[in-house]
């Protein structure tokens, strides 16, 4: 690669997969974040650790053209795509509009919308260049000043796009309105922290300038609420609405079904399909099955784990597990009683078997947590001494903490999904030996959320996210609005800072370790696994891999005629 | 008889109110699980306050209620949160789906269980009597939640004979109507052949039809149009309130087949809290429930004269 505009981090990165001191996966994960084009970085990786890798859009070359897809699919309302709070309304949107990134199957993010972006040696200031030859349904070119239309808007309050709470750290800033509320303190609102936050630089580029430094800006592009809509429809979501899409909505009724049908002049590969329909069958797993099984339908969003049984007697379908960072943590808020006291929560850690709670609630098909919140598929993971269950230790702790007889308490548990309540009905179980006494308290997931960083102990599942280190700058870091627990430990947002500026995945790592062992040892979650989501379809539907956030790409989909 | 009508027609009225009152209070408990629903757990509390402004629901709850009950009582349902379409309009579908579900669930369920439970009460004791009501009372004792299951189970993925879900995407179909009305049929036809036995043979061993066989009239005359029509007094009734069970006891049926049904729809509405829909659901159970009783009282008084309500 001779670009002129190379990071210059990428040279050394070059020779640290000569070098093999990195893998190839972490080499195209960091490449492709820093600019380098994911060609490019595909074809270096090749050559230097052995072909295997192939980029992704030169092995669906050959796929069928034709027919129509049909997959079982909540189809909820939408009345704000840059707002839709679940993936599967953000399926509903995808096959319109795109994202200006794309984290493949592998967790590498490369350029999508964008055709490269180069960060600055601070990772304060992002240089983005959009695709030339993107094209809204109307035949208008896509260009700079729409993807900062699109980027203004969901950081508005207004919106109520969940992305603002992801770039709120380093793209805006709280004020004050002058109002008061209810209880008489200031409302406070946010805004863009200056006035040159995102700069246009012409019609194909334009750049973020960071007030922090910011590794994952390309991760953020990816998340699901973050669709580049088209401006001259002030992001309407309508049959016919405009994107950059492969598809077009045709028809939309929720509870029922969403049609999409292919559009000729999409700019990228594919669409392999005529049409794809997304079937609604309400809220019982077994309907979803029954459709799959008399082939109503050709695949499916989710298929839950206790499912897997019935799907694999189906002769005509395939399952497709993913490994995610998905997971859901046991914790508590250090500022209630008795969670206070850091032996009481290493207790309690102690005090779970976290390989149990695998093998019961997913029959072993899930990783084991370690109760620090970095999946084993994050680049900059360390593995840790394992954490053994250690009953007697848990008590002494407990004695020592004050608590000779143990300790009581009540987990807020959500009904939905089901292996949650399974995976706290363990723990519980496994706790009540080291004499922590704990009464499970279920509800809707609703009322969950409606408290969920109020609650003293509560099981909280997260979703799933390509780096280790922006979970922990959302669930950890003093005073962030999804710090649940409340946890705030000064060494501990350091290192984390000094960690989202790191590039060198190696040096990451380091860092990384420190703040998993911290976790471990003072942090607030009892974390007991990882989970593995599974999704069936029909093998007669190609080009299909489960991706990690459970999103569905159908433009690169076919079918077997 | 007018004067039932109207009073039947005042409950009604009352208990419409006091269920819609009773349905706001509850929703009042909890305000923000609207708007976290809406915009998902990871909002912020300011965009959820900007959200609850613009939708209105920051104004006092009686203002709000009083504002829903005047335009309701006009006919004006209001607009489904959840579905986004007018309430009109998506309880007319779904009404109007679980009205074909009923028809055919009693089209084949009155034939069949009020001839099992006549054949049964002809002669009770007899093998055949014997014989019917075991099955009767074997297959009313399997819930809708566990026929379901069984049925699909062969069905569905053994033998691949029916499909699985009936949620109509092709338009009307037949064949998806055969697992939901069967697993109703199955579980209730029971019951139904049983109260109609047990109304037979209390009429078999009137004194008219013992005069009547000791006539010499046929056996077959005796029953068809004599003893018949007074047996079905009592299963009339049985039957009229069954469109009461059905109304909301079809959930598990809708639910599992993915039906797009009334049954379905309370569901939805009632996970997704949507205030206007669910208000809209419980009225129509209500006027429901109140018109099906006045129905039997009134055909109850055709089939038996010796009934005269003041």
């Amino acid at each position: 690669m001779t670009d002129n505009h190379e990071h210059p981090y990428i040279p050394k990165l070059k020779q640290q997969l000569n070098d093999r001191k990195i893998d190839r996966r972490d080499f195209l994960r960091t490449a492709t974040l820093l600019g380098m084009s994911a060609t490019a970085a595909y074809a270096f990786a090749g050559k230097v650790a052995g072909g295997g890798m192939v980029a992704p859009a030169a092995a669906q070359a050959a796929l069928p053209k034709g027919g129509t897809l049909r997959i079982g699919m909540r189809v909820h309302e939408i009345k704000e795509p840059q707002a839709v709070s679940w993936t599967e309304a953000s399926n509903i949107i995808r096959p319109v509009a795109e994202y200006l990134s794309y984290t493949g199957h592998d967790n590498v993010t490369k350029p999508y919308l964008l055709e490269k972006w180069e960060a600055s040696e601070d990772l304060k200031t992002w240089t983005l260049h959009l695709r030339k030859n993107v094209t809204w349904r109307n035949g208008k070119k896509f260009v700079a000043d729409h993807a900062i239309w699109n980027i203004r808007r969901v950081l508005d309050p207004k919106t109520g796009s969940s992305v603002l709470g992801l770039m709120k750290g380093y793209m805006l800033t709280e004020f004050e309105t002058g109002e008061k509320d209810d209880k008489g303190n200031p409302k406070k609102s946010t805004k863009l922290w200056d006035s040159r936050a995102i700069e246009k630089v012409d019609d194909n580029t334009f750049r973020l300038n960071c007030q922090t430094a910011q590794l994952a800006v390309p991760e953020h592009f990816f998340h699901y609420p973050f669709f580049m809509l088209d401006p001259e429809e002030n992001g309407a979501f309508k049959p016919g609405f405009s994107g950059t899409g492969a598809f077009v909505l045709e028809s939309h009724e929720v509870g029922r079904r969403a049609v999409f049908k292919a559009r000729k002049d999409y700019w990228g590969t594919g669409p392999y399909l005529d049409s794809i329909e997304y079937i609604d069958l309400g809220n019982d797993n077994s309907a979803w099955i029954a459709a799959l099984a008399s082939k109503q339908i050709d695949g499916l969003y989710e298929v839950d784990i206790n499912q897997i049984d019935a799907i694999k007697a189906l002769p005509h379908v395939a399952i497709y597990p993913a490994t995610t960072s998905q997971t859901g943590v046991a914790r508590v808020r250090p500022d209630t009683k008795p969670f206070g006291d850091k032996r009481v929560r290493l207790a309690m850690r102690l005090a779970t078997d976290a390989q149990a709670v695998v093998d019961t609630v997913f029959r072993g098909s899930a990783t084991v947590g370690e109760h620090h919140h970095v999946a084993p598929i994050h680049p900059e993971y360390a593995k840790l001494p394992p954490m053994k269950r250690d009953v007697a230790k848990a008590k002494q702790l407990l004695a020592d903490a004050g608590f000779p007889n143990g300790i009581d308490a009540e987990i807020g548990a959500k009904v939905q999904p089901a292996w949650e309540v399974a995976a706290v009905q363990v723990m519980v179980e496994q706790w009540k030996e080291a004499g922590i006494r704990v009464k499970i308290n279920t509800m809707p997931a609703q009322n969950y959320w409606d408290n969920w960083t109020k609650m003293p102990f509560g099981f909280t599942s997260w979703a799933h996210r390509p780096l280790g280190v922006m979970t922990l700058g959302l669930a950890y870091r003093t005073g962030v609005p999804w710090n649940e627990s409340g946890y705030s430990n000064k060494e501990f947002d350091e290192l984390l800072s000094k960690a989202e500026g790191i590039l060198d995945v190696d040096k990451r790592r380091e860092v990384t370790k420190r703040l998993e062992e911290i976790l471990q040892e003072d942090g607030t979650i009892v974390q007991p696994l990882w989970r593995v989501v599974n999704t069936a379809y029909d093998k007669k539907v190609l080009g299909f891999k489960m991706h990690p956030t459970q999103y569905i790409f159908p433009e690169q989909l076919a079918v077997k005629t | 008889m007018g004067r039932l009508i109207v009073r039947r027609l005042f409950y009604l009225v009352v208990t419409m109110l006091l269920a819609s009152v009773a349905l706001f209070l509850l929703f009042e408990l909890s305000p923000e699980a609207v708007v976290v629903n809406e915009l998902g757990p990871y909002s912020t509390q300011e965009q959820r306050q900007i959200w609850l402004e613009q939708n209105g629901f920051n104004r006092p709850p009686h203002e709000r209620y009083l504002a829903w009950l005047s335009r309701f009582a006009v006919g004006d349902l209001g607009h489904s949160r959840l579905f986004n379409v007018p309430v009109a309009q998506i309880l007319a579908t779904r009404l109007g789906n679980t009205a074909i579900l009923a028809a055919f669930f009693f089209a084949a369920l009155i034939p069949l269980s009020l001839s099992l439970g006549a054949l049964a009460g002809m002669k009770e004791g007899s093998w055949l009597d014997r014989v019917i009501s075991f099955i009767c009372v074997l297959t009313a004792s399997v819930p809708p939640f566990a026929s379901t299951v069984l049925l699909s189970a062969i069905l569905v993925f053994s033998l691949a004979l029916l499909p699985g879900t009936s949620s109509m995407m092709d338009g009307f179909s037949y064949r998806e109507l055969i697992m939901p009305v069967a697993v109703l049929v199955l579980y209730d036809f029971g019951y139904v052949a049983r109260m109609t036995r047990a109304s037979m043979a209390e009429v078999m061993m009137t004194p008219y039809v013992r005069t009547a066989l000791l006539k010499g009239l046929p056996y077959r005359r005796v029953i068809l149009s004599h003893a018949l029509r007074n047996a079905l007094i009592a299963p009339f009734t049985v039957i009229m309130l069954h469109v009461n069970w059905l109304v909301s006891g079809v959930i598990v049926v809708e639910f599992f087949f993915a039906f797009k049904g009334f049954g379905s729809l309370v569901l939805e509405a009632s996970l997704a809290k949507d205030l206007h829909l669910l208000e809209a659901c419980t009225m129509t159970t209500v006027v429901i429930a109140v018109c099906t009783q006045l129905a039997a009282d009134i055909g109850y008084m055709f089939l038996n004269p010796r009934i005269r309500f003041k």
